[in-house]
């Protein structure tokens, strides 16, 4: 149901739009095409049909399985899939991993570190973050570790080498907001009583933080982070522009400037399904954290 | 000898080269080996060769698919290649071509007279059937005839002088006829694209990065090349690198070898480091901004020539751009055939600007504005994306088209309501225009309403005119495209550059290069007649 309507919203708003991928393609003056000439290629891909028509055939593609071929590039939209979808899934999934060690890092420095400097330090480190475009981040990284300190290659770096520094661009803005949301719960759940009990009781400093209050205050994050990993998804365009990878933030911004339908229906179905794994991933996680989730579960059995 | 393109740490500072820019003039013989690295700034689209036109895509097609002829850059001569000599009946309907012998596809195909008559009935007619559209340059043809195994005619149904040059070029590579039996939707590959060429696509990460490996069977480069046989490197690695200053600081690096699109800003950068800039012409129409006079702002001839004369081309050249981009002089390149000087028609002059505004009624109202019956002198255009810095230069005219009191609106705007807008003079009545060919034909591909049909007539690509349509010219360019005396042709190409100009239907800016920067170690680094470049003969010396 959410797939279908995914679709068909898709649909209409693509035609809503003026001109189409096929006007786009054949009228581009690269091609130098005589307009007798265009409307035959038009009759051809069924263009000059009636919507509806053409509404029943997407459906009917798209049930046998069918993503067809993108009109701007000539391939199969599941070659192009293939070839973007494993480089974003390493490119966000590293991103986002890197992303919650250092939030983990900067919430450990401003909350353990005994010199104040150092903590208030750490506590304005999300706020520098969160404000520094990736654009400019990203040619920095490249500027300084690639061309000026020639660490790692940018250019036909292949595996992990070419990992590094996309990597890093990606997580460093997104780590602001994760490390801000667990210092604000990791407060407000540490001015809750049984905290002071568990101190009182002779835990240690480390014992309460990580036994007692990085339980309860990690599912307000987890909820953050699901909904940056989905934007994630789509959101690392920038990066992928700047190191020159392939992605399917890349291909979406291609296939919208091109209307190119077939990539963008295949899209939308694919990034349907994906929110709805996400979303369900973090629900199931929840009761692993949180035991009071657990147990509620139990007792109402 | 093979090139380490994953510089580690060591490597890198083992291989730095910054002292040795040193140019070496004695003549050094060619190296066999190593591998190219190339940046491209965007990822190709369908291969299909008569789409060749776009710049990624010529820069691929070129290595992997030989032509017809060859139209030496210098001369701009009509040379053999795959056709070893070829007849013209006097009317020029009629054009028979010898086949080179002992030629063969990668696949192993011979590519023989059939297989040529295969690629020209396609690209002369279009398939339908597989949504193969015609080529552009190819015009009037009527079929081919296989006369023997290594002989085709092919005929025409008016005479069609342009037809040789057009053999030349990208959009009439050869490929192998299994290549053109796929739908164009499939010829996206580069791998998918089967030629005769030095270089064979072997592997592709679809818009990321392509590898390119010589053939070592190549034997059939132009008969008037020094070189003969393989390509001298054995393989060439594209690498899409979209971001400018990343394509310029690998270069700089030492992680790539050629690049292409090249700013002018950045010149300087990369010639201060002993780096070379190569600015090869493209030979065809020039960048200019043209009118649609359909549009009743711009119909009256008085306005246009106003816009004309209040645009500075010298303040555009030096601010945007650099000594690669020379000032137009005419709507064609200085570099083309048939081209005459009208820089005494093309003044700067912002009194005369005004005095022909003021005479066809445009007063300047209150806002500094100019204004008549009610109605702003306000008009709009759409950047073009391939051409250089565009929108910069859009907004430079714009700026100066305001001191004599007329308002240049520069749009941003998805493609699908560009193309859209593009076809209606009433919102766009003004637009850039740049079409690179070496042919005479190039002008009636950018003006006839059955081309590209710049100006927007009635009966052309749009049905969104009222009346404009201009007899006069259309009559020209039917002559320049079938006018089989070639003196006769080069005079008819003079008299439409004074018509367009005259009528001002384009105001001529600069003549566009395109620009690429190498390493001094890469030589002969060749470009075809407008500007792609060919890596058959280019060699990497000792660095």
């Amino acid at each position: 149901m959410v797939l279908w309507a995914a679709f068909t919203i898709a649909f209409i708003l693509l035609q809503a739009l003026p001109g189409d991928a096929l006007l786009i393609k054949f009228q581009n003056p690269d091609l130098g095409l005589s307009p007798r000439q265009i409307a035959d290629i038009r009759a051809a891909y069924g263009a000059d049909q009636a919507m509806w028509v053409q509404y029943v055939h997407a459906v009917g593609r798209a049930l046998t399985g069918q993503f067809g071929y993108s009109v701007v590039s000539g391939v199969p939209v599941t070659e192009e899939l293939a070839a973007n979808f494993v480089p974003t899934l390493a490119l966000t999934g590293f991103g986002f991993l890197t992303a919650v060690l250092v939030a983990i890092g900067i919430t450990s420095l401003s909350l353990l570190t005994p010199f104040s400097g150092l903590r208030s330090l750490a506590c304005s480190l999300p706020a520098l973050f969160i404000s520094i475009p990736t654009f400019w981040l990203g040619i920095e990284m490249i500027q300084v570790f690639s061309f000026h300190f020639r660490l790692v290659p940018v250019i036909g770096a292949e595996g992990w080498k070419g990992l590094i520094l996309p990597v890093l661009t990606l997580a460093i803005p997104i780590s602001a907001p994760l490390s801000q949301v667990l210092v604000r719960s990791i407060d407000d759940v540490q001015t809750q009583p049984f905290v002071a009990v568990a101190r009182a009781k002779g835990a240690s400093r480390f014992w309460v933080l990580s036994r007692h209050v990085l339980r309860n205050a990690l599912p307000p994050t987890l909820t953050i982070a699901g909904v940056l990993f989905g934007e994630l998804l789509g959101g690392a365009v920038i990066t992928e522009t700047v190191f020159g990878l392939n992605g399917i933030g890349r291909l979406i911004q291609e296939a919208v400037n091109n209307q190119d339908a077939a990539v963008l229906q295949a899209i939308v179905v694919i990034s349907a399904v994906g929110f709805v794994i996400i979303n369900m991933v973090v629900d199931l996680l929840y009761p692993l954290l949180d035991p009071r989730l657990l147990n509620h579960a139990g007792a109402a059995r | 000898m093979v090139r380490v393109t994953l510089l580690g740490l060591a490597l890198a500072t083992a291989a730095s080269f910054s002292g040795e820019a040193a140019v070496q003039s004695a003549p050094q013989a060619a190296v066999t080996g190593g591998t190219l690295v190339y940046l491209e700034a965007q990822p190709h689209t369908n291969l299909y060769p008569p789409a060749g036109g776009f710049y990624p895509n010529g820069g691929i097609i070129n290595q992997l698919a030989d032509r017809l002829t060859y139209q030496n850059p210098k001369t701009l001569k009509i040379e053999p290649w795959i056709a070893e000599s070829w007849t013209v009946n006097p009317a020029e309907t009629e054009y028979t071509f010898k086949i080179r012998k002992g030629v063969s596809f990668s696949d192993g195909t011979p590519l023989d007279a059939a297989a040529v008559a295969k690629n020209y009935d396609t690209y002369g007619s279009g398939n339908t059937a597989l949504r193969q559209p015609p080529s552009e340059v190819i015009n009037n043809y009527l079929r081919s005839e296989v006369i023997d195994s290594h002989t085709v005619k092919f005929v025409f149904s008016k005479p069609s002088p342009g037809f040789l040059q057009g053999t030349s070029v990208i959009g009439s590579a050869l490929v192998s006829p299994g290549t053109l039996a796929h739908n164009f939707d499939e010829l996206g590959k580069a791998t998918a694209i089967i030629g005769s060429g030095p270089f064979v696509a072997t592997s592709e990460v679809l818009g990321k990065q392509l590898v390119f490996t010589a053939r070592k069977d190549y034997d059939w480069g132009p008969p008037g090349f020094a070189h003969h046989g393989r390509a001298y490197i054995d393989a060439i690695k594209l690498i899409v690198a979209p971001e400018d200053s990343v394509r310029i600081g690998a270069l700089l690096a030492g992680q790539a070898d050629i690049i292409r699109q090249v700013q002018a800003y950045d010149e300087k950068q990369v010639r201060d480091q002993g780096y070379v800039i190569y600015a090869p012409p493209t030979r065809g129409v020039n960048n200019s901004v043209v009118f649609r006079p359909d549009n009743p702002l711009v119909a009256d001839i008085r306005v246009r020539q106003a816009l004309l004369h209040a645009t500075d081309t010298q303040e555009i050249v030096q601010t945007l751009y650099s000594p690669n981009y020379p000032r137009a002089t005419s709507i064609l390149a200085s570099t083309a055939a048939g081209y005459v000087n009208l820089s005494a028609k093309l003044t700067f002059d912002i009194a005369k600007a005004n005095a022909l505004l003021d005479s066809a009624g445009w007063k300047i109202g209150a806002d500094g504005l100019r204004q008549k019956d009610g109605k702003e002198l306000t008009l709009s255009i759409y950047p073009s994306l391939p051409q250089p810095q565009n929108r910069a230069m859009l907004e430079l005219i714009s700026q100066q088209w305001a001191k004599v009191g007329v308002r240049l609106n520069v749009m941003t705007g998805d493609a699908g309501s560009h193309m859209v807008d593009d076809l209606d003079p009433l919102k766009t009545p003004v637009a850039p225009a740049m079409v690179g060919r070496a042919d005479p034909d190039v002008l009636k591909s950018e003006f006839y309403p059955l081309n590209r049909d710049s100006l927007r007539q009635k009966g052309g690509g749009s049905t969104k005119i009222q009346s404009f349509v201009d007899d006069k010219l259309n009559a020209l360019l039917v002559a320049i495209a079938s006018e089989p005396d070639e003196n006769k042709r080069l005079s008819l190409v003079g008299q439409v550059q004074n018509y367009v100009i005259d009528q001002a239907y384009a105001i001529p800016t600069f003549e566009e290069p395109q620009a690429f920067a190498a390493a001094p170690y890469l030589k002969q680094i060749e470009f075809e007649a407008v500007g792609r470049p060919s890596f058959y003969n280019t060699w990497i010396a000792k660095h």
